[in-house]
């Protein structure tokens, strides 16, 4: 397994308001690690710290205490921000500049060199499909092509770590597919990626493990297979399935609910999945579906945020 | 380097798009223009004749000598592009600070290998250089106008812009830190020009304090003359620095080494200020 690009440990951030000083806990010992090539989604409510993970992780927050590195590097230092590409929500590229003149600022403040910022340039506004624009103002463009060229920016020194806040807002579907596809194939050569969005259908189809951020904690973490599959129920769909076979699955343990033409299996293990299709096939019934059952990542973000908090 | 390089290309480009540059330009040059075809001189073997301002003759009383006349019209009006110049600088760069911190543009720099302090650093010097080119403009064209108007060409002009550019150095620090604190460029317009003026009268310390009637309010008052830049002393010196021994023994006084340290010390002092207020801030 490769090495973790972004570390976070233990990580805390407390702000003091007001006059009387009043501790506000924006994260409570955050733990994240995402490895490259890995496409990782940072969810929850608002004011979960999702926000806060991300700042800190860019050195415009300190932390209060635990640890964050980005390629080895604790993020204190401000290398470690030179294999970081950033893409932050409702973003203003200084709309004086050409889409060309952004690119060539912050590949220059990236360390680039002009020749390479120039390839680069119109590799990547060919990719984006801004490349007929390359050389107007970014106050003609219009929000999704905004976004696109910011995409561009946080892309153009191909870095390790792209840290995208609500990469495809203001996109159409086309567009959000155009960029999803990026995002995968910068995934596949090596880019370890943290997306952060409200949209849950986007982080459902782009991501390959989700933290789940609740009250500065993670609520919970790991492959969005993981966490949207139903424990040990499966979908059986066969024929014929009469009283007799639903009495016996039920005499074996398992929970049986008839659903639209199917069933809805609760078993003990896969030993005991197994078992209930043997008894299907010795009874004549013909199987032309067995899948495990899946929430929606809506649905396990909905529970998680609505559970009542655990006190130590 | 390449950092200083893209702050640079970024000021000027702002400057240009906003209208900034052309505007800090076009009354440069009205400025120059003004100048131009107002003075009208004869000049006959290397003596002043004759003179016209705006059109109307102006007595010269006999043959006068050329020399004095172009070091005269230069250090009147160095004295004239500092004040110019000054006023026009902190209009043109205050905004480089505030516009920078504003909310979904400052990630944009701070996501970048790049320290805070090199941030603001390279920020910093990009803003002077813009006023830096504005100077030399002026001055440039005032010295080439001399020249064509008198056939004297004297160099001193360009080491007073030196000096001008040091006043701006010194401003532009404080303007910064204004501008890393309040995030509003109103504000850091506002409060330099404030200090600039305020700074002005404290020249005259001696007399003021001799009519305090008690001693803290001229130790304060000494005490502010001591800390801020000195705005009149070094106006003062642009005008003898550019016309030497000819300067009046007031004028002459103000190229002491004091005012050009405490103004010195005064930029560098605010300038370290706001980069560490600069580091220390969470967005």
């Amino acid at each position: 397994m490769n090495e973790a690009v972004i570390e976070v440990s233990g990580l805390r951030k407390e702000y003091r308001s007001g006059f009387g000083r009043r501790v506000i806990t924006a994260l409570d010992g955050i733990d994240v690690t995402v490895r490259p090539g890995e496409l990782f989604g940072l969810l929850g409510p608002n004011g979960a710290g999702k926000t806060t993970t991300v700042k800190v992780l860019l050195g415009l927050t300190a932390a209060t205490a635990g640890s964050a590195r980005i390629a080895g590097l604790p993020v204190t230092n401000p290398e470690s921000r030179r294999s970081v590409g950033y893409l932050p929500e409702g973003h203003k590229i200084p709309n004086y500049l050409t889409a060309r003149q952004a690119l060539s600022i912050f590949g220059r403040m990236s360390g680039m060199e002009t020749a390479a910022i120039r390839s680069r340039s119109v590799e990547l506004l060919e990719k984006l499909k801004l490349s007929q624009w390359i050389d107007v103002r970014v106050k003609k463009f219009s929000k999704g092509m905004t976004q696109r060229l910011g995409l561009a920016c946080a892309l153009i020194h191909q870095p390790q770590v792209l840290l995208l806040d609500e990469p495809t807002d203001g996109v159409d579907p086309v567009g959000r597919r155009e960029i999803r596809d990026i995002l995968r194939e910068e995934a596949k050569n090596g880019v370890a990626v943290l997306l952060n969005s409200h949209l849950l259908s986007e982080i459902e189809l782009t991501c390959d493990r989700v933290a789940v951020l609740r009250a500065g904690k993670v609520a919970a973490q790991g492959s969005v297979e993981g966490l949207t599959r139903k424990g040990a129920k499966y979908k059986m769909v066969a024929a014929p399935i009469d009283d007799a076979l639903v009495a016996a699955f039920r005499e074996s343990g398992a929970g049986v609910d008839r659903v639209n033409g199917h069933i809805e299996l609760s078993v003990d293990n896969v030993e005991h999945l197994n078992a209930l299709v043997d008894q299907a096939r010795a009874r004549g019934a013909m199987l032309t579906e067995l899948a495990p059952l899946r929430s929606t990542l809506e649905d396990v973000f909905v529970d998680l945020v609505k559970a009542p908090e655990v006190q130590p | 380097m390449k950092v200083l390089v893209a702050n640079i290309e970024d000021v000027f480009r702002e400057a240009a798009a906003r209208w900034t540059l052309i505007a800090y330009f076009c009354l440069s040059t009205i400025f120059i223009v003004i100048f131009a075809s107002a003075v009208n001189l004869d000049v006959v073997n290397g003596a002043l004749a004759g003179a016209k301002l705006f059109g109307k003759d102006v007595e010269v009383g006999g043959q006068f000598s050329i020399e004095k006349l172009v070091t005269g019209f230069e250090s009147g009006f160095a004295s004239l592009l500092y004040v110019l110049s000054i006023f026009m600088a902190i209009f043109a760069t205050a905004h480089l600070v505030p516009r920078m911190q504003d909310k979904g543009t400052i990630d944009l720099y701070l996501s970048r290998p790049v320290s805070r302090t090199k941030l603001i650093g390279s920020r910093y010097l990009a803003g002077l250089l813009l006023a830096a080119s504005n100077v030399f403009y002026l001055i440039t064209a005032v010295w080439l106008i001399v020249g064509w108007k008198t056939h004297v060409l004297h160099g001193k002009i360009f080491l007073a812009g030196g000096l001008m550019i040091f006043m701006i150095a010194s401003l532009l620090a404080f303007s910064f830190l204004i501008g890393v604190i309040t995030s509003s460029t109103g504000v850091s317009i506002m409060m330099t020009y404030g200090l600039a003026i305020f700074s002005i009268p404290l020249m005259a310390h001696q007399k003021m304090e001799a009519a305090f009637s008690s001693d803290w309010s001229a130790y304060l008052l000494r005490g502010l003359y001591l800390v801020l830049p000195k705005v009149t002393e070094i106006g003062m010196a642009v005008f003898a620095f550019v016309l030497g021994q000819q300067a009046p023994e007031e004028a002459q006084k103000a190229m002491a080494l004091q005012p050009f340290v405490t103004t010195a010390l005064f930029g560098i002092a605010c300038f370290a200020l706001a980069a560490v207020a600069f580091k220390r801030k969470e967005f």
